[in-house]
Order: structure tokens, then sequence, then C-alpha cells
């Protein structure tokens, strides 16, 4: 055994992992928590509650698919957006930001069924559940929604979360690994069908079979990875343009583009950078 | 080589399978998976760091852990997910899964879901036993269906005592 790693096994010897597993916004989202000391103390299950507590709070606020949520009555008209929940006018805020960020290309008030911001807020959530984490006395923390991540810190001392990203193309392997900075969200149009809307056209118009999109917050993340499947390459250069963003598309082609910040953990072989 | 094993399943499906006991506790209405960290996260490739992996996750065994050249297969709980109810069966030889499948499947019939789940399963495999080589705590742009897979894979590996 080398001297680096003795090293690793002290720090895995040191570091405790728990995860947890949230039912909420029609999938599983879990939460994986790294404490020094092994165990959850008081401190963290609050704070592990409080996460809870957002998720769950942000599926009864913004499920589309209950009709008695308050987005859902907002959709009908039945109340408008001061009526609403402080939730809705904070999301709604922020995805008008995300729609002008994207240069139109993320905008839930262009989707065909009316106002949906669904592609913000998943991450949104997962956001906000990670961030009352932070603060909570754990050395790492991880939100995976769906795919969604969300990262603080690294599963030990040092090293950062490595996150895999599907390849769209063959799904029985990994297109690539990246070392989590802050967030990364992954849209496309594999395993659920051609659902993404362009907001140009309303109807569904994907341009590329992948976008992710790292950055600071995962709501935004989220939504300019949602604006960047049906942008193609063309969109690109907005996020070139965004400070502490990151993308990376993967053509139907199989070609990939990606700016020049994005945090590859390995060298993608074959293909260029933009 | 369970450090690998252990850590790239993690990667895929979202969920720790360094062996350890399985433990429910934590949060009510919250199932929590108590785990070893993922013991090839640290450093350098898979195939360095299976020594000092399996020097790790040795220690937090469970007592009834069976030797490592054993082969066996179990199912996992019936999860209901968005399109229906499955069960996934896996099988490993000693620490390492060799081969998942699907044990039990009801989509209700629908051209919706059989269509998705004709997509997805199979690939859900595939990424399963890949991500056995991959050094990753997470994936982006894994599906809805696999919440639910995952969920049993846990299920049936802790049947095992692998999980």
């Amino acid at each position: 055994m080398t001297a680096t790693a003795s090293v690793v096994d002290e720090v895995n010897e040191r570091s405790q992992a728990m995860q947890y597993l949230e039912h909420v916004m029609g999938t599983v989202v879990t939460i994986d928590v790294y404490t020094d000391q092994g165990g959850a103390g008081p401190e963290l299950s609050l704070a592990l509650a409080r996460a809870r507590a957002i998720l769950h709070r942000a599926d009864a606020v913004f499920s589309t698919w209950k009709p008695d949520s308050p987005i859902s009555r907002l959709r009908r008209g039945e109340i408008t957006e001061r009526e609403a929940p402080a939730e809705v006018v904070e999301v709604l805020g922020l995805c008008a930001e995300a729609r002008d960020i994207s240069g139109g290309w993320f905008d839930p008030w262009a989707m065909p069924g009316g106002l949906d911001p669904t592609g913000y807020v998943k991450g949104w959530a997962a956001q906000r559940a990670l961030d009352v984490l932070t603060g909570s006395g754990v050395s790492g923390a991880l939100v995976n929604a769906a795919g969604d991540v969300a990262g603080f810190a690294g599963p030990g001392f040092t090293e950062p979360f490595r996150i895999g990203i599907a390849d769209p193309l063959a799904r029985d392997r990994l297109f690539c690994v990246i070392e989590l900075t802050g967030a990364i969200a992954t849209s496309g149009t594999y395993e659920r069908g051609a659902h993404l809307i362009d907001p140009r056209s309303g109807r569904p118009g994907a341009r590329v079979a992948s976008a992710s999109v790292s950055g600071p917050d995962l709501g935004l993340a989220d939504a300019l990875a949602t604006a960047l499947v049906v942008a193609g390459m063309e969109g690109l250069p907005v996020l070139d343009a965004l400070v502490g963003y990151e993308a990376l598309l993967v053509g139907f082609d199989g070609t990939a583009r990606w700016t020049d910040g994005f945090p590859f953990a390995t060298k993608l072989v074959g293909t260029a950078p933009m | 080589m369970i450090g690998a094993t252990a850590a790239g399943l993690v990667g895929v499906l979202s969920f720790h399978t360094t062996p350890a006991r399985l433990t429910i506790g934590g949060l009510s209405g919250t199932s929590a998976t108590r785990t070893s960290p993922p013991t090839s996260v640290a450093a350098g490739p898979p195939s360095g760091q299976g020594g000092s992996g399996a020097g790790t996750a040795t220690t937090s065994l469970p007592p009834t852990s069976p030797s490592s050249s054993t082969t066996r297969t179990a199912a996992g709980a019936q999860v209901n997910y968005n399109f229906g109810i499955l069960s996934v069966s896996v099988t490993v030889s000693g620490k390492k899964i060799t081969k998942i499948g699907i044990a039990s499947l009801n989509d209700g019939g629908n051209f919706r879901s059989q269509s998705i789940d004709q997509q997805s399963i199979p690939i859900l495999e595939q990424q399963a036993l890949q991500a056995q080589s991959a050094n990753i705590q997470g994936v982006s742009g894994a599906s809805y269906t696999s919440a639910g897979f995952a969920q049993s894979l846990q299920s049936a590996l802790s049947k095992l005592h692998v999980a």
C-alpha cells in the first residue's frame, strides 16, 4: 500500500456517510450527508427535517399534477400571483431572470398548457434542501433529485464529488465524469420521450440529445439545461457569457460541444471544445 | 474490488452500497441507509484501489457475510414507481454484482409505460453493471424510473448482506 492510500483510508475512517431517501415530486430524491463524527446529531437531524420539508413544500405548491396545488389554481386563473404563496412569487421572479439569461430559450410562460415552472422547481428545491444542510456541521452533502445534483464540499476532506453524466445515445454507459463544483443538471429527450418544448414554437423541439449545465445554483442550472436542449449548439454562447456556469451538449450524432471551463474529471477523446 | 463495486453502484443508482449493515433510522417517514463511505472515491482508478478499499470495507461487514467466492441471487422488494410496480433481482459473487435483472414487472400494460420500460430497464441494468468500475457518487441525467429500480435493487442487496 502506498503512502497515498494510507491517507485515503484514514479519511474514510473518519468520514461517515449516511443516505436518506425522500419520495417526493414524483420521484425519489436522495440526500447523502458526510460527517466526521459518525451518526446524525441533533443539529443535523433538524437540518435533515428542514430539507425534507422544503422538498415536500415545493411539491405541494408547484405540482402541476395536483389539481389543488397553488400553481394549478394559478394556471386555471382561480387565484392571482399576489394571492399565491410567497414561494410562487419568488420562483416566478427567478424564472423570469432565467428566461432573460437564457435569451428566451427557457420560458415557463410559453408552455402549451400555460404557465409551467417545472423546469426550474426541481433544481430550485434541491438546492434549497442542500443549503440548509451546509450549515449543520456536515463535512459534505449531496442532494440528487432524479439526476439534478447539488453538492457541498465532498465525500472526504479534500476531494470533490465526482458525478457521471449519462450518455444520451448509449445509456449503457456514462458519457463522461465531472468534478462537481456546486451543482449540475442534465436535460434530454431520453427515456421520457420528446417532452421538451421549444418556447419559440410552443411545440416539442429538442436540437440536441442532452444538455448539462454546471454552476453554483441548481435552479438556474436546471433551467439553463432545459433551455440548451431546445436551443442546441447556438445556445452555447449564452453560457459562455455567464460567469460561473458551464455547459456540455451532446448532439444526436454523438458529437459534443462544451464551454471552456466545463469541469471534466477526465478528458474526452475524439471530440473538440467549441 | 469491493471499493470499486460499491462506489460505482452508488454512482448510477445513487445508493451507497459499500458493504455495511443496512439500518433504518434517522427521520420519521424517511428510510435511511447508513453506510461506510464509498471506499474508492478518495484516490486513484478503481483498479489500483481494490486493496485498500476492501480492507476498509471488510471491517464493517455483518458477521453473517458469506465467503467471497459464493454466488447468490435475491429478488428485491416490489416497488411502486411512476409507471408501475417492479422488483429487481441481483446476483452477486462474493461482494461483486455479476447480474442484475427484473424479477417482476407490472406496468399496467399501457403502451407508454411499456415503451418506457423496454427502453429504460435494460439500460438501467447495464448502468448498474457499468457503474461497478466508475468512481462516482451520482449520475446527472438519470431517469424517473431509476428511482424505483434503485430502491428494489437496494432491497435485494441488503437481503444478500452486501448493502
